[in-house]
């Protein structure tokens, strides 16, 4: 197993580095024999047969946001998305607020978007109440962006705002939402095993 | 330990019914349903806490959250396995009293004795019969310079076979404690005697590594502490504590008995509904004004994942499992699975009292909601008087750890190629009552939390055993599962392993994995890489998450690698390793 992973040194020091680099963190060239390997590796890149290579691991699918189009918009009826949600960094693994929120990372990307000279699609989180919002930005040009909450129920909106203006709340047409997986989680009152169970007992 | 015996039921039961019309009508549906298994009791569910008929020991309902009502069909239902308490039947007076732990400070070379035996504790005012070894509280902290082997003469004197884990030391595979593996179950009244080597600096724990779930849960746990000779190996600090968090599920009749031949609670293992710190309700500790304490921070209850917080004072993370982080960090709270270690320090710069508190969001299933919980752990009393030296100037500077970091340097080559062994994790449900499996098929599409905070469910926990519940390892590339899955590595080896916490199962959880004799990095989980790594032999792996650990196998022998939820350990959730050299 040793061997194995010898003979790939170097194509292995590249790949951190560019996993590294797409994540935007700064990968300086070590030194001593993993320099050395460094050194060798821009040197025989072309060579390197990749298709061994490790995918790095993901965010978790189960989680993931499905965007819909609400199909009011023109130039943007047929757009769709997808917003991945991961822990973000945290020396624990899991990250958590010290009221035991998770803080999670959101990862946006909208697709079916044309482009638009009547505003700036703009992605916005927002509670379930709809009583709390959060601006994240304008979608970047790939209809991209990232963003971090630490709601554990929460909607996703992009909207049409008419300018690049950090409004509080949304003002334009909304484009596309999706909701987090958390948010299938509902009262059972009334329902399935406790179909018999009076709702405005618990307040619903 | 891994045996799926099949249940000992024996149980006759009363039939006791009082009530009509539509409701019952269907909850009588649901109890056909459920007994298929002639597990039923059909009784009212407050008759689970009836007074025991006889002299025998009864199951008794676990307390439960009011706001989560029964669910319909279980109020009679009972596990498949018969009650158990170790010391039933005796009398509180006829053993002697716990006292609070002490510190054995030991040199390379000497020998001590470690005796676990029947104690009498007191819990928020009740006494209790219950484990410890050497008659304390936790077991005494055993500390050691780095370096040091110390031969621990051990005797079990509690009346249950055992054995004694050495958690996290890197230590001869003959002394790891893994009963029919790397030795033979200690008898009640037989000796073993073990060589722990502190081999790592850190703080490590020791505790049996049979039935944990009943002995470790009655009190069998210690910390190990291997000192470094560098003074400065941490920052400045102006006293050290060590924290050792549980939980017990008590309720008004005393401990809830845990089942006989498997372990009850199954799915989400055992939550406690009294928080122990170093095994007392109050923990209470008194400080000066300007105080740094480090604290060492350990988890040792049966499921429950802490979120520690300090009130608000600046927590600066420092270490975790095996040494030091390769920089410190502000962090907020301590977040802290089952059987991970944490080392913090805290500056505590006003007089007054300070909370020590577990603050997670919970869940509550039936109203579909998180809602904040909070449990008192305990307090820090700070006195006007200043600590001396002033250390607030060091607090605030987060040191780089070069020694960390150069030694995790030489591992860097392999961070980014493919795993050596995939694993997924996943779960296999039996005959259940079938409310429960309908409840569970009802949840599935549609939210499973990545962390279980608390026991959402508990009558269906409850009645989950280890011979319904069987939990997975599965080796992706063979398909073999838990104890046929053989691994084997030579000293020398870096072992990248992929785990994948399968969400599409009847009831996905969080697992604390952790491995044997060895210690590894993780590297990223779920696409986010760790720019700030320390050596861990524990680790959680949340729900629907991916995470890449790099194991650097250096110790010989045969190992395990397993859940820490001791229910899911004994529903099957190991597997074996050999590590030839």
């Amino acid at each position: 197993m040793v061997s194995r992973h010898r003979r790939h040194l170097v194509a292995e020091s590249l790949l951190a580095a560019a996993l590294f680099s797409t994540l935007g963190l700064t990968v300086l060239p070590p030194g001593g024999a993993i320099g050395a390997a460094w050194a060798e590796a821009f040197a025989v890149t072309a060579a390197c047969d990749m298709g061994w290579m490790v995918t790095p691991t993901s965010p978790p699918a189960y989680y993931a946001i499905e965007l819909v189009s609400t199909r009011r918009v023109p130039g943007a009826r047929n757009a769709s998305g997808v917003g991945d949600v991961s822990f973000a960094r945290s020396p624990f693994g899991i990250a958590v607020t010290p009221t035991g929120e998770y803080i999670y990372n959101v990862d946006l990307q909208v697709q079916g978007l044309n482009a638009q000279s009547r505003g700036v699609y703009t992605a916005w989180l927002t509670t379930s109440a709809l009583d709390q919002v959060k601006r994240l930005g304008g979608l970047d040009v790939g209809g991209a962006i990232r963003g971090q909450t630490t709601w554990n129920k929460f909607l996703v909106v992009i909207t049409l705002e008419p300018d690049e203006e950090a409004r509080q709340r949304w003002s334009g047409p909304i484009v596309a939402r999706g909701m987090s997986r958390s948010g299938r989680m509902h009262t059972m009152a009334g329902h399935g095993p406790f179909q018999l169970e009076p709702c405005t007992t618990y307040g619903y | 330990m891994n045996s799926r015996r099949a249940a000992a039921w024996g149980l006759v039961v009363a039939l006791i019914t009082g009530s009509g019309g539509a409701a019952v009508s269907q909850q009588d549906e649901a109890v056909k349903g459920a007994s298929h298994q002639g597990k039923i009791l059909q009784q009212q569910h407050m008759m689970h806490g009836m007074a025991p008929v006889g002299d025998g020991l009864v199951w008794r309902m676990p307390p439960m959250d009011p706001n989560m009502p029964m669910m319909p069909g279980l109020e009679a239902s009972l596990p498949s396995v018969m009650p158990f308490i170790p010391m039933y039947g005796k009398d509180v007076a006829d053993f002697p009293a716990a006292t609070p732990r002490q510190v054995m400070e030991l040199v390379d070379g000497d020998q001590i004795e470690l005796t676990a035996s029947i104690v009498r504790r007191e819990i928020s005012g009740r006494e209790y019969l219950m484990f410890g070894y050497n008659g304390q509280y936790p077991g005494p902290l055993l500390k050691a310079p780095t370096g040091a082997t110390v031969t621990v003469l051990f005797r079990n004197e509690i009346p249950m076979p055992t054995t004694v884990h050495w958690h996290g030391l890197r230590l001869d595979n003959r002394f790891d404690g893994v009963p029919e593996m790397t030795q033979n179950p200690i008898l009640t009244g037989e000796t073993f005697r073990y060589e722990v080597y502190f081999a790592d600096t850190g703080v490590f724990w020791y505790h049996p590594h049979m039935r944990e779930d009943i002995q470790q849960d009655l009190g069998l746990y210690g910390n190990l502490l291997a000192v470094s000779s560098d003074p400065d190996y941490y920052g400045e600090a102006h006293q050290e504590e060590f924290l050792i968090l549980d939980d017990i599920l008590l309720d008004e009749q005393g401990i809830i008995p845990w089942g006989e031949t498997q372990p009850t609670h199954a799915l989400m293992g055992r939550f406690g509904n009294a928080m122990l710190v170093n095994g007392t309700t109050d923990y209470f500790l008194e400080v000066l004004r300007g105080a740094v304490v480090r604290f060492y921070v350990t988890n040792v209850a049966n499921s429950r994942t802490f979120n520690v917080t300090f009130g608000g004072a600046p927590i600066k993370i420092v270490a975790s499992d095996v040494g030091k982080f390769e920089r410190e960090e502000w962090v907020t709270s301590v977040p802290i699975a089952p059987a991970e270690r944490y080392v913090v320090e805290v500056l505590f710069d006003e007089p007054g009292d300070v909370p020590i508190e577990n603050t997670v969001q919970a869940i509550n299933h039936f109203r579909g909601e998180f809602y904040p919980h909070v449990d008192h752990l305990g307090m820090v009393r700070v006195a006007d008087d200043a600590a001396e030296p002033d250390l607030s100037a060091a607090f605030v500077n987060l040191r780089e750890n070069l020694d960390v970091q150069n030694d995790i340097e030489t591992f860097r080559s392999h961070f980014g190629r493919a795993p050596d062994h995939e694993l997924e994790l996943s779960l296999e449900v039996g005959e259940l009552p079938l409310p429960i499996i309908l409840s569970m098929e009802f949840e599935r599409g549609l939210y499973s939390p990545p962390m279980e905070w608390n026991e959402t469910m508990p009558m269906m926990n409850w009645l989950a055993t280890g011979n319904e519940i069987r939990w997975i390892l599965r080796d992706r590339a063979t398909g073999l599962e838990n104890m046929d899955i053989q691994w084997s590595f030579e000293v020398g080896d870096v072992v990248k392993i992929r785990i994948f916490n399968n969400p599409e199962t009847l009831h996905p959880m969080n697992h604390p994995i952790h491995i044997h004799g060895q210690r590894y990095l993780v590297l990223d989980m779920d696409g986010v890489p760790n720019p700030n790594m320390v050596w861990k032999d524990t680790a959680i792996v949340p729900v629907a998450s991916t995470m890449d650990l790099l194991v650097d196998i250096t110790n010989p022998g045969d190992w395990m690698l397993h859940c820490h939820i001791a229910e899911h350990l004994h529903a099957g959730m190991m597997l074996a390793f050999r590590v030839d050299g």
